[in-house]
């Protein structure tokens, strides 16, 4: 339907745009910071949503982690790895700590439920984006425990302990399927 | 050896999804990273990914959250870039005018906060019931979300009493955890009170209790206002609303 470089075209294109927006940043250009909120919250907002579940503390952790952009842009290393790499890192380990704050280990327990009924949710497409397909085609290419292994540890913001606690298997299991996944994801979105 | 190493490779997976919630096992694997050229390289694909996967959940922000994060923006001063020279200028220049104070950074704090985290586990094993398991943990995985801060800073300070505390302050969680190293048992029927000591107002912020090997366990203190300093006295077993005694500790948290 769709032809399939263009997903990693347009991936490249916005690196590009988003590590020079980010060298602006760090020299206090609030106007190229807004440019880079448009282009993030999404991913940020939507993935935090994932982890964290509460609307209400999604907006509040978005919003600790687009503040930390601007606040570290200045120390962002473009040789490192790129912009939205090292954003949508800040995004999910604040997702994480958030919900390992005992505060929510009741809602977790819920979300655990929800999550495993749900099943494939990652599978469905809040919006119709290429890249959204492209994920979900490289998600249904993985075995079953490998991508129930990812989808609890890096949508659900399980520790690989709890993941093998949810799943009834050994520690080893688990940490061998999130990375072969992982690798096998990486293969398959062309990720270089 | 080479099992060790294989498993440690076998984490990075677990580590690019932030799924390592022991931290002596993310700190063995970290430390196995920098000297493993391969590791670095497979993180880097691994980080990508997850990126890619974070797109792929993308949902619109609220539309009131891009103004209340630009307002912040126009009001919020960026960090030093990590060139040489640059982190001690920016503490020096924030500590001008304030008591000096000794602010480790995260590594060095680490080798304290070590021995608070000792503290948790020693928490968690002393309870009996399951209720008091669940709060015990509960407070546990509050202690430890304030330790993993990016910006969790550690300072010790000698009491008048004897003995030492210590506190690792994260701005971003608004909270500091307190713990203490060979302070000498309160007298009989007297306890040690923490106080916010601030500009507008003086709180209560709970007792340091007595733990093992002359460590007290760990006291999670919230609501912290600019200005606050942390101070201890010797207080009657209960507590009291406000501080009787002359403090054995005063420190200035640079908050």
């Amino acid at each position: 339907m769709r032809p399939a470089s263009s997903g990693s075209g347009l991936t490249e294109g916005r690196d590009r745009d988003l590590d020079g927006l980010l060298a602006l940043v760090a020299r206090g250009d609030e106007t190229a910071f807004a440019s880079v909120y448009d282009q993030l919250s999404g991913p940020v907002y939507g993935l935090i949503r994932r982890v964290v579940r509460d609307p209400a503390q999604s907006e509040e952790v978005a919003q600790e982690v687009m503040l930390e952009v601007w606040r570290a842009a200045t120390r962002f290393d473009s040789a490192k790895g790129s912009a939205a790499t090292w954003v949508l890192t800040i995004a999910h380990r604040r997702a994480v700590d958030r919900v390992r704050s005992a505060a929510a280990a009741a809602e977790r327990e819920k979300r655990t439920s929800v999550l495993l009924s749900a099943g494939d949710e990652v599978a469905e497409a809040v919006e119709a984006s290429l890249e959204r397909e492209r994920v979900r085609r490289c998600l249904d290419g993985l075995t079953d425990l490998q991508r129930e292994s990812i989808t609890l540890a890096y949508y659900g913001g399980h520790s690989y302990r709890e993941v093998a606690g949810l799943l009834g298997l050994t520690l080893g299991t688990i940490k061998t399927r999130i990375r072969d996944g992982l690798i096998r994801l990486r293969d398959c979105m062309g990720v270089t | 050896m080479r099992s060790l190493r294989a498993n440690l490779h076998a984490l990075t997976g677990a580590y690019a999804v932030d799924a390592i919630d022991d931290e002596a096992e993310r700190a063995r694997f970290e430390q196995h990273v920098r000297r493993c050229h391969d590791c670095t390289a497979e993180l880097r694909g691994m980080a990508d990914t997850a990126t890619r996967l974070a797109f792929a959940a993308a949902q619109p922000a609220p539309p009131q959250l891009r103004d209340r994060v630009l307002a912040a923006v126009s009001r919020t001063r960026q960090l030093p870039p990590l060139a040489q020279g640059h982190r001690h200028a920016e503490a020096g220049r924030a500590a001008a005018g304030r008591p000096p104070i000794a602010w480790r950074p995260r590594v060095a704090w680490l080798i304290a906060a070590a021995s608070v985290i000792a503290v948790i586990a020693l928490t968690v094993a002393l309870v009996q019931t399951s209720g008091q398991l669940d709060r015990a943990r509960a407070q546990q995985a509050r202690i430890a979300a304030v330790l993993a801060a990016p910006d969790a800073r550690a300072v010790s300070q000698p009491t008048s009493a004897g003995g030492t505390a210590t506190v690792v302050y994260s701005k971003s969680h608004g909270a500091l955890v307190v713990t203490s190293a060979q302070l000498p048992p309160a007298p009989p029927g007297k306890v040690y009170e923490l106080w916010l000591l601030g500009p507008p107002k003086v709180r209560p912020a709970g007792f340091l209790r007595p733990g093992r090997n002359g460590s007290s366990l760990p006291v999670l203190v919230r609501g912290l206002v600019r200005g606050d300093q942390l101070g201890v006295t010797v207080e009657p077993e209960g507590g009291t609303p406000k501080p009787t005694t002359t403090p054995i500790l005063v420190l200035p948290l640079g908050v």
